[in-house]
């Protein structure tokens, strides 16, 4: 017997008059959706393996109860293909642990959004970009599996402009923020490996990232291109428990080539991150390990991105969870 | 012929849990323990106090319970929620910035 879906039917005379209608509610993020129809859900719900009644998670706050069928419907509207869906749920529970905080992340006037980052042989299998332009558009997984979540925060968990959400400016990745690692160029583990997971399994990490600092080096000595970054690493204060780096493949090659491992970046970046105030030092960030180094981009450009974290990295948590 | 709908699902939860109930509203301030819940952020305890002032113009109260949930974006601690739900009459909560 099939499961019965349990959302409300909603009927149009046609497409045209749905998109207004969606928009109208506050339902979408002002860009037209795919409509949620019954045999769509329905496919996406199957490709993930999920019943529709299955509980992805309970944002704590407010008690709001993410189904499957839920974010199926939002996955849908995004434009996620079926086979995008294994990662939206993974995400979706890894959003609803407490230690993420969602509510206040979602809500607050700081204006953070949520960095996906998925890792392992689920982002090759649905063609998630880690390479060029990969913060930017053009590739469908990454675009449309962050959008499917931003839709779920506003339309299950309430989150929505104006309403809960009441995020001063905000920025581009609350509309989709979802991105690879570079692994098989990258010389170091990756992020779910650093995690206690096997490189043959798939996670998502979630961030509450606020915009993304952009650090440009035309050097090639690994300690000149990390003096560089000291500005973008006290954006966000001091003290901060977690904060992404993003460096490209260009300059993941410099410290290939210097022999540097990825503690080391975060040892140099510690000591970057550090000035002298009132006659003592002031840290950017409370240890080398709360710099979180992952690899991305194109392969032309000595670029990388300094990512702070709502609440300092201390109020939320990144959490990862397997696929 | 027929005409061609789309039927598509409704992407939204519900917004209220069913058994959400708001509380009686006192009919007069006159009397009761009054009870100032600050959210942590900076300035809230003091826009309570001249919330209590201005109030306190009005209206004689039994008493007044102070207190600060500490971290804005976590939830009010239950041993605070129970203690103002077992002291006050009423309980003004303010968020200040």
């Amino acid at each position: 017997m099939t499961t019965p879906l349990t959302s409300k039917r909603l009927t149009f005379d046609d497409e045209a008059a749905l998109l207004d209608s969606f928009l109208e509610r506050g339902w979408t993020d002002g860009l037209p959706v795919v409509p949620p129809t019954e045999d769509r859900v329905r496919a996406t719900l199957e490709a993930g393996g999920r019943s529709p009644s299955d509980i992805l998670g309970t944002e704590p706050v407010r008690g709001r109860v993410v189904t499957a069928e839920k974010a199926a419907v939002n996955a849908v509207m995004a434009g996620c293909l079926p086979e995008y869906f294994p990662i939206v749920a993974a995400a979706l529970e890894a959003m609803c642990e407490p230690r993420f905080n969602l509510h206040a992340v979602t809500v607050s006037t700081m204006g953070a959004a949520v960095l996906m980052v998925v890792n392992g042989p689920a982002a090759r299998e649905v063609g998630l970009g880690s390479g060029v332009s990969v913060f930017g558009p053009g590739n469908r997984a990454n675009a449309t599996i962050g959008r499917a979540i931003r839709l779920v925060v506003m339309n299950v968990t309430g989150a929505r402009p104006g309403e809960l959400d009441k995020a001063t400016m905000g920025h581009a990745g609350k509309y989709t923020w979802c991105m690879a690692e570079c692994e098989e160029t990258s010389p170091w583990e990756p992020l779910h490996v650093e995690r206690g997971f096997d490189e043959g399994e798939s996670a998502v990490t979630v961030f509450p990232g606020l915009s993304p600092i952009p650090v440009t080096s035309g050097d090639e000595d690994p300690g000149a291109i990390l003096g560089g970054f000291e500005d973008a690493m006290f954006a966000a204060g001091t003290g901060q428990d977690e904060l992404v780096v993003v460096l490209s493949p260009e300059l993941l090659g410099h410290f290939r080539r210097a022999g540097w491992s990825k503690r080391m970046v975060q040892e140099a970046l510690f000591e970057v991150g550090t000035r002298e105030r009132d006659g003592g030092p002031v840290r950017s960030v409370s240890s080398p390990g709360a710099v979180r180094v992952l690899t991305a981009g194109g392969a032309a450009g000595g670029f990388a991105a300094v990512i702070p974290l709502w609440g300092a990295g201390s109020s939320s948590q990144s959490v990862t969870r397997r696929i | 012929m027929a005409t061609a709908t789309i039927e598509v699902l409704d992407p939204t939860a519900e917004a209220i849990p069913e058994h959400a109930v708001v509380s009686p509203r006192p009919n007069s301030l006159d009397g009761v323990t009054l009870g100032l819940l600050a959210n942590g952020k900076q300035n809230s305890p003091e826009l309570l106090d001249m919330v209590h002032d201005v109030l306190a113009d009005s209206y004689e109260f039994a008493g007044v319970v102070a207190r600060n949930k500490g971290d804005a974006s976590r939830p009010c601690p239950d041993d605070i929620l129970q203690e103002l739900a077992e002291r006050c009459d009423a309980v003004v909560t303010a968020s200040g910035d």
